[in-house]
This record gives structure tokens, sequence and C-alpha cells, in this order.
């Protein structure tokens, strides 16, 4: 029997299958079609110290092989998650891991403060696409330094392993996984979305500039956790993309732990669970015990 | 909430760009409420996304849809034929409320029709019914309801009254005595504002349906949001806490 458990940071996981924060609501949206505790992790949605409204719409916009989206990070703060859904998770026993963001690291620093002990948070995930309003604006992500002082100072404030999440849009993703990897961030998640823009033919306007994702950035993601793994030894969690079992599998070959699936639930709501039952099929059938034993068999 | 399967058992051009569909559904909606949507898999690897349309008719596992040929989804879907399979998830979202006092009166725009038909057919005699449209031709639109009497505008002039259907509205309410009325709307985003003007000095009860662009049609993404008065959290997701909002909550 194939036995899709995984085992990270002393933790055993259900399943290496998690959703991409930001793509599966505050968690109950989802269960009139099935339970949020059928994956390994749920992830949030993105929180702060304070509550964000977000952007005005248009927040999504159609493209080929995917989607832009400009939501601006609206949620209802660090304290409310912790207070209000918290609970429902650590009921259905599901291990959550806390994606947060801050524009200045005081606020990151300040939002891993408020985190407990609490069990059942797994781990925390670090959006590093935000910009620093205190440097003129420059994203986090984008230079070595600046994430190497953020993971450094928000390390020094939890004892719960992170995951730094980077973004694309960077001159060279293993410099940036590096700094992580050295500021002593226990694990990577890639990528995040990449910028673009779309334009209104009929109006000639930009109606909306954001965050792509889906099929189109799967490459992307593919050659970013391919080559990271190469230069740093700790887990990665691959999103990007994925929709399907094979692309699933492919991240798990290039390099990835364990999956995030984001932008496909909103084309095919049970695209994570039919990935975790067709994962236990295909491991069966190729006579792997685990996922472990393809983790990363690309040269 | 379902993912149902549909089998297409009727595709009909009612008027020229407008497309009534209607599916068999696997598995049966459980409860249809009037205002509820449906997002639809459009059967061609051109259209990523699923696209949001109001549940036109329900009864027994047989879904209607209305729709206006607008863009790239609607086009594909105009072209879809009978025995062919869709994936089908709802109902979504939050409907009109039924219990309400006041006399009903439904205002709907153009395909937004499509929003209030069955509203019209649930508050059935009782209610009346404002359609407004382009031309003598979309006046087909509401053929299905002529039991109910509908009062008819057309843009052009070409039957009934001449202009739109906020100004036949605004005849029909200076002429009513008492104001107990309730009044639920769809239609174009113009329509909803020449409402609230025409209303706001007795900020009469009225219930709207909005649309705006999607990506999951439940909840999951943020992407649909309309700004309403709640201070905390201002944005509203238009496929779970509306589609049908509260009129004098929103921001528009
Ligand atoms: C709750 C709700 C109910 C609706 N009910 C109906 C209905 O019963 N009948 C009907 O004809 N139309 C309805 N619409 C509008 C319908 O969803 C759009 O006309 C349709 O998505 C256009 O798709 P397209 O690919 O042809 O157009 P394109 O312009 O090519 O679409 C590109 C993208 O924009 C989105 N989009 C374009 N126009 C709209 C719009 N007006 N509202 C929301 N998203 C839009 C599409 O979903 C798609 O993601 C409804 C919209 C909502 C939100
Ligand atoms: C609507 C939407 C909202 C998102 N919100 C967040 C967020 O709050 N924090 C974050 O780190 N990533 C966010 N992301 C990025 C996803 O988590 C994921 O990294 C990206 O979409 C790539 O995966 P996919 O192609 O499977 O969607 C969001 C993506 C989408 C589409
Ligand atoms: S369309 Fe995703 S939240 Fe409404």
């Amino acid at each position: 029997m194939a036995d899709i458990s995984l085992n990270l940071f002393g933790r055993k996981l259900k399943n290496p299958v998690m959703n991409a924060s930001g793509t599966l609501g505050y968690g109950r949206e989802i269960e009139p079609l099935w339970r949020v505790s059928e994956m390994g992790v749920y992830v949030s949605k993105g929180l702060s110290l304070k509550p964000h409204h977000g952007n005005p719409t248009p927040r999504v916009w159609e493209v080929s092989s995917g989607m832009l989206n400009s939501i601006g990070l609206q949620n209802i703060g660090i304290d409310r998650f912790l207070e209000e859904y918290l609970p429902y998770f650590s009921e259905t026993k599901t291990p959550v891991i806390i994606n947060f963001f801050g524009f200045t690291v005081e606020e990151y620093v300040g939002c891993a403060e408020r985190i407990k002990d609490d069990e059942n948070i797994f781990a925390l995930e670090m959006n590093l696409s935000c910009p620093n309003i205190k440097e003129g604006g420059i994203g986090f992500g984008k230079d070595p330094n600046m994430v190497f002082n953020l993971i450094k100072a928000v390390k020094s404030v939890t004892t719960k392993p992170i995951f730094a999440k980077l973004s694309p849009e960077v001159k060279n993703i293993v410099e940036i996984a590096k700094s992580a990897y050295e500021a002593g961030s226990d694990g990577l998640t890639l990528i995040n979305t990449m910028p673009g823009v779309a334009v209104d033919i009929r109006k000639g306007v930009i109606p909306i500039k954001g965050g792509l994702s889906g099929p189109a950035i799967k490459p992307v993601a593919l050659k970013a956790v391919y080559e990271c793994r190469k230069a740093v030894p700790i887990p990665i969690l691959g999103t990007g993309g994925i929709m399907s079992l094979e692309d699933a599998l492919s991240f798990f070959m290039a390099g990835a732990w364990a999956i995030q699936v984001g932008t496909a639930t909103f084309v095919d709501p049970y695209t994570i669970p039919r990935i975790i039952d067709g994962l236990k099929g295909y491991l069966e059938h190729h006579g792997f015990s685990s996922v472990s034993e393809i983790t990363g068999i690309t040269e | 909430m379902e993912d149902a399967i549909g089998t297409v058992i009727e595709k009909r051009e009612v008027v020229k760009g407008f497309f009534l569909l209607k599916f068999h559904l696997i598995t049966p909606f459980s409860e249809v409420i009037p205002g509820q949507f449906v997002m639809v898999k459009v059967p061609s690897k051109e259209v990523f996304l699923r696209r949001p349309f109001s549940i036109y008719e329900y009864e027994n596992g047989i879904l209607g849809i209305l729709f206006k040929v607008v863009g790239k989804g609607t086009k594909l879907l105009s072209a879809v034929e009978e025995g062919e399979v869709l994936s089908i998830l709802g109902p979504l979202g939050r409907g009109f409320s039924l219990d309400s006092k006041g006399r009903p009166v439904i205002v709907a725009g153009g395909i937004g029709i499509a929003g209030v038909h069955l509203l019209a057919k649930k508050l059935g005699e009782g209610v009346s019914l404002f359609f407004g449209c382009a031309n003598i031709a979309e006046k087909a639109l509401v053929s299905d309801m002529v039991h109910l009497r509908p009062s008819i505008s057309t843009l052009d002039g070409s039957f009934g009254f001449s202009g739109n259907v906020v100004e036949m509205l605004k005849n029909y309410i200076e002429e009513q005595t008492s104001y107990d009325l309730k009044i639920y709307a769809c239609g174009p985003e113009g329509m909803i504002r020449a409402i609230k003007d025409l209303l706001i000095h007795d900020r009469t009860p009225c219930e709207v349906l909005i649309e705006e662009r999607m990506a999951c049609g439940m909840g999951l993404c943020y992407g649909c949001v309309k700004k309403t008065y709640d201070v905390r959290e201002p944005f509203k997701r238009v496929c779970k806490e509306g589609p049908v909002f509260d009129l004098w909550q929103i921001s528009l």
C-alpha cells in the first residue's frame, strides 16, 4: 500500500497536498463540496497585523491559460482569524499554515508575534511579494539583503517553522532562496504570482494590473523549484498552475516536497481531492511506497 | 451546492443574440432561491474560467439559463449542441427575500430579465413587472409572462412606452396613492443608479441583483466584491453575500 503521508518538521501530514494561499477563502467556503481536513494542510488567506479592505474592482481578469488578480490582500487581520477561524481547524484536526504579509519589517514581526503556540498551527508562510514602504516601495522579496534581514527578524520572535514564499519577479531566484536559507528559513514556497496587465481594446485602457496565475506560469514555477532545490537543502512547497495529477507529479519530480493548488480550484472545485486520490493510485500503480521516492528524481 | 453534470436538452435562440439553454442535471439541486446563479464551464480550451449565469428556471432537475452573446464564452456557449455535457456549479449566492411586506414590483432591463424570471414566476399574479428593452423584437424575452401583464418599454419606441424602464417606473410610482412597494431590480449599472435616484427620497425598500467579474463563484477568491456601507468590511463578495443586495446598503 502506498503511503502518501509526509513527515515534515517532525509532524506527520496526511498527504502532501495543500491549497495555495488566497484561493480557498477562509477555508469553510469549500465545505459544501469537500472537507478542508482532507488536505495535508490548510494554508490561510494572506493575513496582516491590521485588516485590509483590498482593491476596487475589477479584481480578476481571464487571460490565455490563466488569470490576473488584484485582490489587494483583503483580509480580516490576524487577530480575528485566530479568534474566529482557527478553532474550526483545531476541531477538525487540520494543520494550518498561516500565510502573512506586511509593508514594513515591524508589521511582519508584529504579525508573527501574535501567532501563539497553538499546536494546530503547523508553520508560517511569509509572502515576500509586498513592497517595503520604508525603503521606497521596493519589494521585500527582490533584494537578498532585505530578505535576509526580514526573515532573521521574524525568526527571532517565533518558534514555528517558516516558509519564505518567493516572488518570481526577481533577477535571480536562487540567490534570494539562498538568502532566505541563510537567514534561517525552514522551507520555501515557490512561486507567487507574476505581475502582468491586460488591455481592454474596446476602451483603450488598462483595466487591471495584477498577479498572473494558472497554467501560464507553470514552467516558470517548475524552473524555480528545480533550481532552488539544487541550491538549498530545505523543503520546497511547489505552486503555480497545478491543474491535474500530472502537473502535481511534475512538481514532485522537479523537487517539491508538497504542492499547493490555487487557481485550478476556481475552474474545477474538486481539483484538490482528485489530486489526492490520483496520487495514491499513481504510487501504487508504479510501485512506489511514498512520495519522497519521486521527489527530486530529475537530474 | 453541487458541481452538477448537465446534459443540454434544449437550445433556443429566443431573440437574435439571446439564447435559452436547458440542461438535465444528473445530480439535481436541492433548493433554488430566485436570484441565485450557476457557474458554467464552457466546453472549450479557449475559455479558462467558468461563467456566471442566473438561474432562469429550475424544476425537477431541469435547469434553464437565458443569456446574451457578449463575448468569447457566451459565443461558444451559444454553439453547444443538444446532448453535450457541461459542468454546472450551483446553486450559488444569496437570492431575493420572498417574505417581505409591500407590493412586489419587478424591474428588469434587457438580459436582466434572466435574473428575475424565477422570482416573477414565484410571486405570480400579484406582481407588477416592468421590462425595458431595446426594441420590439426583444419583447419576446417576456413572452412566457403575458399572464403577469408586463409593462414594456423600448428604447427605440417601437413598442410600448418609448424610453427607458426607469422613466416608465417613475410614471407608475407617481400614480400610486400608497407607497408600500417592494422593488426587485436587475439590469445594467446605469439602470440601478437611476432606480436609486428615483427611490432615494422615500428610500423605498429595494433589492438589486448585481454583476461583477468572477473567478470562483463560491467565495474563495475575493475577486467579485461590491463596496457597501459596512465600515468594518466594506467589500462584500457578490458571489457569496450577493448577488442580491439591499440597494440602500451598497455604494454605487
Ligand atoms: C451573478 C451573475 C449573474 C449573471 N446572469 C446572467 C444571465 O442570466 N444572463 C446573461 O446573459 N448574463 C449574465 N451574467 C453576465 C455574464 O456572466 C457575462 O455576460 C458573461 O460572463 C460574459 O462572458 P463572455 O466570455 O461572453 O464575455 P467576455 O467579455 O469575453 O468575458 C471575459 C471575462 O469577463 C467576465 N465578464 C464579462 N462580462 C461580465 C458581466 N457582465 N458580469 C460578470 N462578468 C463578466 C467573464 O465572466 C469572463 O471572465 C451574470 C453575471 C453575474 C455576475
Ligand atoms: C485570487 C488569488 C489570491 C491570492 N492571494 C494570495 C495571498 O494572499 N498570499 C499569497 O502569498 N499568495 C496569494 N496568491 C498566490 C497563490 O497562493 C499562488 O502562489 C499562485 O496563484 C500560483 O498558483 P496557481 O497558479 O495554482 O494559482 C493568490 C492567488 C490568487 C489567484
Ligand atoms: S468569484 Fe471568487 S469570491 Fe466571488
